[in-house]
């Protein structure tokens, strides 16, 4: 157990670390550069910049959008991000890993906070989860990866809290740090790959929208032809 | 166009794992990615990298001088691929040397702080003044294509001549100054391939190294893009190459006989069979096949031809940049697969950075077109971000990046982990010290020992003093020695093991029964270690405390006890002022009963300067050794 605990937290930590950081910053290039891509194409240059500024920001912090409808939802959704980011990041025994490790550190959140805040966290997961399973315009969106990945969340935060409240046996904690790693793991290697990719492609989005209705000018023949539609009535 | 995107995918790769070593290489140093050590200070990197590259650069003034001095218009096709191949051959030593300095980032003191008397000064010269001038005469190339610096593309066609003479010149001279910075080895160097005309045997074979990298370059190239292969022009090529080879080969032979060298070809060292290997490989073989007409017009032939001549004469000049050092100096080395992949890694950058330039720019009369190009060709979505916005030829560029993301990944979890907190000392083990009642304290085997009479001791200080130096014992022991805890020469070492106090097999102790619960369970709320363990007795010296439960290093440990009791003790004694110096410790002669175990241990000390044949360093230190017994 503590070899494999070791292995989880070294090289394994270190891959999979590197491919959610690499993995974001590409992403993140890819869009930007495709963006630049089919603005430089565009027949109509002229972009609305100002409405998809306050736009991305209205989404950024959806403050406005909280009173229009399922108010209880999204003032859920949006202390569920809050304890996502703010938990791992300034808990103090992941800080210290970082400074015994690579010797840097920040402030850390007090004990009481990050105590109250991971189990705020661990119940609006849940409650999330059964939002999404009771509310039927809800049920009607949700894929499959929608839940796995509630409940993946749910995984590091239920473990990292067993170990660093509850007093077990030194045979449990290894086993539960072990599950903690793991999964925490899983989810920095899908980060890049998934729907989680918003953390970096959020700012992104409404520009994409509006470029993407940009056509270089004549298009609608090359349309046709990908299509194998030339000649067809439109 | 598979092949293309296929072969791009691999270098990408490559590239990916070489960039996490070099990431490694630059923040942790050179001891965690090479086995090189002061006596093989050139290894891989210098002898593949460095006069490997060069001689594979030579293409480049090869064929400008074919083409623009010997006027041989049919090689037109051959010369700007031909320059675009030695400029990025330079670059390439220029990043391996940098990754190979010990002190990349005083590379510059060269330009400013000259010293003449040095080979490496010229050579260094050389680099910098033909890669500058490889530059000028490439950059009209990539400038056709931006009609905004028309007037400086044309100021630079104008001159074009006098840059194609100065590469010629500055290559020439780098080439064989390469060989000459051997000449100041000669004992170094096994005798086979010392000569005293050893920068003409490089300048030739760099001739014919040239030509058969231009062949092949064009070889692969073609068969990369599906294109025509210029067999007649390669074949042209080999010709000149046989005529080179054979110059070569004549040159070397006799130069052996001359040195009356001859008989050492065929005495069954193993630098004998590398040399028949060598010789055999970059020279007879493929003159002789390129001697006959049938053949050097087949293109298989000329692949293994071409590629032989390069694999051979990349093989000499790794021999000569530090291989056949080995049998002199005695030392084992074998490149760390870290060297190796970042030697891979530069190679295929370069490569990359070729392709680009070949599709991108106009390197050849009709430029490869990109099938992924075709505007009519149906998007594949990228699985990653959903999003679809640029041309198809996108595609490639997220599954190449997506290559490099993995592969970077992989190579930093391949990096030794403890590295990783290394902070550039060496952990030492401490060795104990030897005696019996007078201790020999020779903590990192070095053999300078610092005596330390106990009895002395004791009856000094008094006989309840034990405590003054055995201040923590070990559990079950009753006077535990230094050495025991002190287990590092010249790092703290962590004092608390918080693996064996959680373990079943020794305390067993839960979480709470040290931490508070309620709070951050951290070192700091811990409970105190002497809560438990009561007759802990803990030295509190400067930083390093035991709150932070570190052990402290072996050397400090003894200097901060002895020292500072010497220290005090010399101000009270007014008959031993010296008490307190360095050399009052460590002068120690050993006693004769210890000497004659010791002496048969004494390693060869690190040398810099050149062994003279016939001296051997160790049978004369055990000698005097033996002698003063």
């Amino acid at each position: 157990m503590e070899s494999l605990l070791d292995f989880a937290r070294g090289p394994l930590f270190r891959l999979c670390f590197t491919i959610m950081i690499l993995g974001l910053a590409r992403i993140l290039s890819l869009d930007v550069w495709a963006i630049y891509k089919a603005y430089r194409k565009a027949g109509d240059k002229r972009m609305p910049w100002k409405l998809i500024l306050s736009r991305a920001w209205e989404w950024f912090f959806p403050v406005k959008r909280i009173s229009r409808n399922f108010q209880m939802y999204s003032v859920i959704s949006i202390l569920f991000h809050a304890g996502l980011i703010i938990v791992p990041l300034f808990l103090l025994a992941h800080i210290q890993l970082w400074k015994g490790s690579v010797g840097i550190s920040w402030i850390a959140l007090p004990y009481g906070w990050t105590f109250s805040l991971t189990i705020a966290t661990i119940v609006l997961a849940v409650s999330l989860f059964i939002g999404r399973l009771v509310i039927k315009q809800a049920r009607l969106l949700s894929r499959k990866q929608d839940y796995l990945w509630l409940l993946l969340l749910l995984l590091p935060f239920a473990t990292g809290f067993i170990c660093s409240n509850l007093n077990i046996s030194p045979q449990s904690y290894q086993f539960f740090m072990l599950i903690h790693v793991l999964s925490g793991e899983l989810i920095f290697i899908l980060i890049p790959f998934s729907k989680i990719a918003h953390c970096v492609l959020a700012p992104l989005s409404q520009v994409v929208c509006a470029v993407a209705w940009k056509f270089p000018p004549k298009t609608d023949d090359d349309i046709c032809t990908t299509l194998n539609k030339k000649g067809a009535p439109i | 166009m598979n092949r293309v995107h296929n072969t791009k995918f691999v270098l990408w790769l490559i590239a990916g794992f070489a960039a996490a070593v070099v990431l490694n290489r630059f923040i942790f140093g050179l001891g965690v990615t090479t086995n090189l050590n002061d006596r093989t200070p050139w290894g891989l990197w210098i002898g593949f990298d460095v006069m490997g590259g060069v001689a594979l650069a030579s293409g480049g003034f090869v064929i400008t001088a074919i083409f623009y001095i010997m006027k041989r218009e049919q090689f037109y096709p051959l010369v700007k691929p031909a320059v675009l191949t030695a400029f990025l051959g330079y670059l390439a030593v220029i990043s391996g040397l940098l990754v190979d300095l010990g002190l990349p980032w005083n590379i510059w003191h060269m330009i400013i702080y000259w010293n003449p008397h040095s080979p490496l000064f010229e050579v260094g010269w050389c680099v910098m003044l033909y890669t500058s001038v490889l530059l000028l005469e490439f950059s009209p190339v990539p400038l056709e294509k931006f009609s905004r610096y028309a007037k400086v593309r044309n100021f630079l066609m104008k001159f074009r001549f006098v840059f194609v003479l100065l590469g010629i010149m500055l290559s020439t001279l780098h080439q064989s100054s390469l060989g000459t910075l051997f000449l100041i080895m000669p004992f170094k160097l096994y005798p086979l391939w010392y000569s005293n005309i050893l920068p003409i045997q490089f300048f030739i074979s760099a001739i014919a190294l040239g030509l058969m990298v231009v062949a092949l370059e064009s070889l692969v190239s073609h068969w990369l893009y599906k294109r025509k292969p210029e067999t007649n022009l390669v074949a042209k090529l080999c010709r000149i190459a046989a005529w080179v080879l054979t110059l070569y080969f004549v040159v070397k032979i006799t130069d052996i006989i001359a040195e009356d060298k001859f008989s050492l070809i065929f005495n069954g060292a193993w630098q004998s069979n590398l040399f028949i290997i060598e010789v055999l490989i970059s020279t007879i073989i493929p003159a002789v096949l390129f001697a006959v007409p049938k053949f050097y017009n087949n293109v298989k032939v000329q692949w293994t031809g071409s590629s032989l001549v390069i694999i051979g004469m990349v093989l000499n000049r790794i021999d000569v940049g530090g291989l056949v050092m080995l049998g002199v100096t005695g030392d084992s080395y074998t490149p760390a697969w870290t060297e190796i992949v970042i030697s891979l890694g530069i190679v295929s950058i370069a490569a990359l950075v070729f392709l680009f330039v070949i599709e991108n720019f106009h390197v050849w009369e009709t430029q490869p077109i990109e099938p992924e190009s075709i505007p009519h060709k149906l998007p594949l979505f990228d699985y990653s971000s959903r999003t679809w916005l640029g041309t198809p030829d996108v595609s490639s560029v997220t599954t190449h990046s997506l290559a490099f993301v993995i592969s970077f990944a992989v190579g930093m979890a391949l990096m030794p982990g403890k590295h990783l907190h290394s902070k550039g000392i060496d952990n030492i083990k401490v060795s104990p010290a030897s005696g019996i009642d007078t201790l020999y304290i020779n903590g990192n085997r070095d053999n300078q020992f610092v005596k330390f009479p106990h009895q002395a001791h004791i009856s000094r200080i008094g006989k309840d003093s034990c405590f003054t130096c055995h201040h923590l014992n070990m559990p079950g022991e009753k006077l535990s020695q230094c050495w025991e805890c002190h287990t590092s020469m010249y790092t703290s070492v962590d004092f608390f093991k918080h693996n064996s106090h959680i373990s079943n097999k020794n305390a067993n102790l839960k979480c709470d029964d040290c931490h508070k619960s309620g709070e951050n369970r951290s070192a700091l709320t811990a409970k105190k270690c002497t809560s438990c363990h009561p007759t802990y007795n803990f030295f509190t010296y400067g930083k390093n405390t035991i709150q932070k439960y570190k052990i402290l290093s072996y050397t400090d440990a003894m200097h901060n006890l002895c020292v500072s009791c010497h220290i005090l003790e010399s101000r009270k004694l007014k008959d031993k002022p010296n008490l307190a110096l360095c050399s009052t410790c460590h002068k120690t002669q050993l006693p004769d009963y210890l000497s004659a175990a010791v002496s048969w241990k004494i390693k060869v000390p690190h040398f810099n300067s050149v062994i003279l044949p016939g001296v051997d360093l160790k049978k004369k230190i055990i000698k005097s050794v033996l002698k003063s017994q």
